[in-house]
C-alpha cells in the first residue's frame, strides 16, 4: 500500500484512510500483516464489541504475540486459536500482531 | 500501510470519509473492474475486500435476492431457537460503507472470450476480472421423482430462504409421534456435519414439543463428518429418537413419491410425516453454462489465486469450487474469498501477493445448549489445497465447555456475517 500511495499521491491517501473506518488496510496492500489480520475478522468484530469471543482489535502488539504464543504452545487453550497459531510463523505472528494494534475499533454499521 | 501512520491518522478517518467519496468514484470509473457474481459468503466476501483495496477498483456485485438468508445457523430457527429475520441480510452496507455497485439482477450468460456478463434484464456488463461464487445445483433425476414441483411437499430446506420456512411449518404441524426423515447425500455436498446438526436440533424441538417423535436418517454414506460425537449426543439428548441408516444396509436413495411423502432405496420404502430431501450436489448452474465446471459437475481453480483453470481472468470461490481439502462451508467460502481478493488486487496493481492463508472453522450445535467445533488449516502441497493442522471437539469435554463453544458460535455469526455484508 505504501507504494501504491506515492504512486498515485495525495488523494489515494485519503482514500486509503477511509477505508480505515471500516477495516485497516487489507487487500492490494501487499502487506503479509494486513492480509493475515483479515483473516482474524472471519470471527473478531471490528468494532471490538466481541459476544462470547474475545476481542483483538487495538490490543497492545506484544500482548498479542504473547497470546499467539501461547496458544501455539498449548499454555492457552482454545483449539481454533492453537489451530490459527501453529500455521503461522514466528514471523508472521509478528506482522499480524503489528497489523492488529494498528487498528481502532471501527464505529459499528 | 504501516501502523505508525494509521495510529496518527486513524481518528480522522471517519471525518474524511464523507469529504472523499466524490473523489472515489470519479477515480473508479478509470479504475479496473471486477465483476462479482453472487452475494453469498464467497461472493460478498470477494467484493467486500476487493472494495477495500488500497487501489480504488471498480466493483460490481449481481445478485438477484434484495436480501440473503444464510444457510448456516437455519438449522436453529428450524428447531425454533432463532427467528428467520435473525438469518436474513442487506446489502446497504455494501453500497453505503464500500461504494460496491450492486445490481440485483441474475447473470444470464459469461463471455470469457468477450470478458462480459450478460444479465437477466439484457445489460451486459464488462469485466477486467471476473469473480464466480454461484453456490450449488441439485443433481437433476439423481432421485426419481424429485424435481422442483417435488420440494413444495418434500423440501431440501439446503438453500436457505422459502424452503426453510416450508420445512419448518411443516415440522409444526406434524403430529407428535410422527416420523421426520432426512435423507443426506453422498460426498461431496454443502455443509457436511449439516444434515446430523439440522437432526440433532430437530429432535431438540421434539423432545419439547412432540416427545413420541421419531427421526430417521437415510444415508447415501456409511460414515459422515464428527460421526462419534453426534452419536455420542444422539445417546445422551435424545435416546431413543434418532436412527441412522447408512448406505451399506438401505442401498442407493433411488425414489420419491410426494403423494405419500415415500422415499425408495434399493431394498426398502420409507414413509414419512415430514421428509426432508437432500439431494446430490454440482456447482450451480451458470457454471455449468459457462464452462466453468469439470465433469464432476464441479469448477476446478488455482489453489493460489481462485482462477478458473478452464477459462482466464475468471476465479470461483465457495460451494461450486474443487478446493482440494477444504469443505463446502461458509467459513471455507469466505477465507477462500478474501485469497482471490488478495490475489486479484495484487494482479491489477502488479504488487506481490503473499502466501494465502486459507482456513476453516465450524461451529456445530449437537443441543441448545452443547456444541463442538473444528478448526483447520491449509496449505499447498503438490499444487493442491492439503490439511496442515486439524483440531475437532472431543468426546469426553464438560458440559461447561460446550455450553462456552454455544457463546463462541452465536458471537461468530455476529462477526462473521459484518465480515460478508459490512
Amino acid at each position: 500500500m505504501i507504494a501504491g500511495m506515492r504512486r498515485f499521491g495525495g488523494l489515494p491517501l485519503i482514500v486509503g484512510l477511509a477505508c480505515l473506518a471500516a477495516q485497516p488496510c487489507t487487500a492490494a496492500s501487499g502487506n503479509q500483516g494486513a492480509q493475515l489480520a483479515a483473516s482474524c475478522a472471519s470471527c473478531h468484530r471490528p468494532d471490538g464489541r466481541d459476544n462470547g469471543i474475545p476481542p483483538v482489535v487495538g490490543l497492545d502488539e506484544s500482548r498479542i504475540v504473547q497470546s499467539m504464543r501461547a496458544y501455539r504452545s498449548g499454555e492457552r487453550t482454545s483449539q481454533i486459536m492453537h489451530v490459527v497459531a501453529a500455521a503461522l510463523s514466528p514471523e508472521e505472528i509478528a506482522a499480524v500482531a503489528h497489523s492488529l494494534a494498528g487498528q481502532r475499533p471501527a464505529a459499528a454499521p | 500501510m504501516n501502523g505508525c501512520t494509521r495510529r496518527a491518522f486513524g481518528g480522522l478517518a471517519s471525518a474524511m470519509c464523507l469529504a472523499c467519496v466524490p473523489t472515489r468514484a470519479a477515480e473508479r470509473r478509470s479504475a479496473p473492474r471486477v465483476v462479482v457474481i453472487g452475494g453469498g459468503a464467497g461472493g460478498a466476501t470477494v467484493a467486500r475486500y476487493l472494495a477495500m483495496a488500497g487501489k480504488a477498483l471498480n466493483v460490481t456485485l449481481i445478485e438477484p435476492k434484495r436480501r440473503y438468508t444464510t444457510c448456516f445457523f437455519s438449522n436453529l430457527y428450524l428447531a425454533g431457537l432463532r427467528s428467520f429475520d435473525s438469518l436474513t441480510h442487506g446489502y446497504e452496507a455494501l453500497t453505503e460503507r464500500y461504494s460496491i455497485r450492486v445490481i440485483h439482477d441474475r447473470a444470464a450468460a459469461i463471455e470469457p472470450e468477450a470478458k462480459t456478463v450478460r444479465l437477466t434484464s439484457g445489460t451486459t456488463l464488462p469485466y477486467d476480472r471476473l469473480v464466480v461464487a454461484p453456490g450449488i445445483a441439485f443433481r437433476d433425476g439423481a432421485i426419481a421423482g424429485y424435481d422442483e414441483a417435488a420440494t413444495e411437499f418434500m423440501p431440501h430446506a439446503w438453500i436457505a430462504g422459502p424452503q426453510t420456512i416450508l420445512l419448518r411449518r411443516q415440522l409444526e404441524a406434524m403430529p407428535d409421534g410422527g416420523l421426520f426423515v432426512i435423507a443426506a447425500p453422498a460426498d461431496p455436498f454443502r455443509c457436511p456435519p449439516g444434515p446430523y446438526e439440522r437432526a440433532s436440533l430437530v429432535a431438540a424441538y421434539f423432545k419439547q414439543q412432540k416427545p413420541r417423535s421419531k427421526i430417521l436418517i437415510l444415508d447415501a454414506k456409511d460414515t459422515f463428518f464428527e460421526q462419534d460425537l453426534f452419536q455420542d449426543a444422539w445417546d445422551r439428548h435424545y435416546p431413543g429418537m434418532i436412527e441412522w441408516l447408512p448406505a451399506q444396509f438401505i442401498g442407493a436413495i433411488d425414489a420419491v413419491e410426494v403423494k405419500d411423502r415415500s422415499i425408495r432405496t434399493a431394498g426398502q420404502v420409507f414413509k414419512a410425516d415430514v421428509a426432508n430431501i437432500i439431494p446430490p450436489q454440482m456447482a450451480a448452474s451458470l457454471a455449468q453454462q459457462a464452462g466453468l465446471a469439470d465433469r464432476t459437475g464441479w469448477c476446478p481453480v488455482d489453489p493460489v489465486t481462485f482462477e478458473s483453470t478452464l477459462h482466464r481472468d475468471v476465479h470461483l470461490v465457495g460451494d461450486a469450487i474443487i478446493p482440494g481439502a477444504m469443505p463446502k462451508s461458509a467459513f471455507a467460502a469466505n477465507s477462500q474469498a478474501k485469497a482471490c481478493a488478495f490475489a486479484i488486487a495484487a494482479a491489477l496493481t502488479s504488487e506481490d501477493d503473499p502466501r494465502p492463508f486459507l482456513f476453516n472453522t465450524c461451529f456445530t450445535f449437537l443441543a441448545p445448549d452443547d456444541a463442538v467445533s473444528d478448526a483447520i488449516s491449509f496449505g499447498i502441497t503438490g499444487g493442491k489445497i492439503a490439511i496442515t493442522e486439524i483440531m475437532i471437539s472431543k468426546l469426553d469435554e464438560s458440559a461447561a465447555i460446550r455450553a462456552q463453544a454455544v457463546r463462541e458460535a452465536n458471537g461468530w455469526y455476529e462477526a462473521f456475517t459484518r465480515d460478508i455484508f459490512g
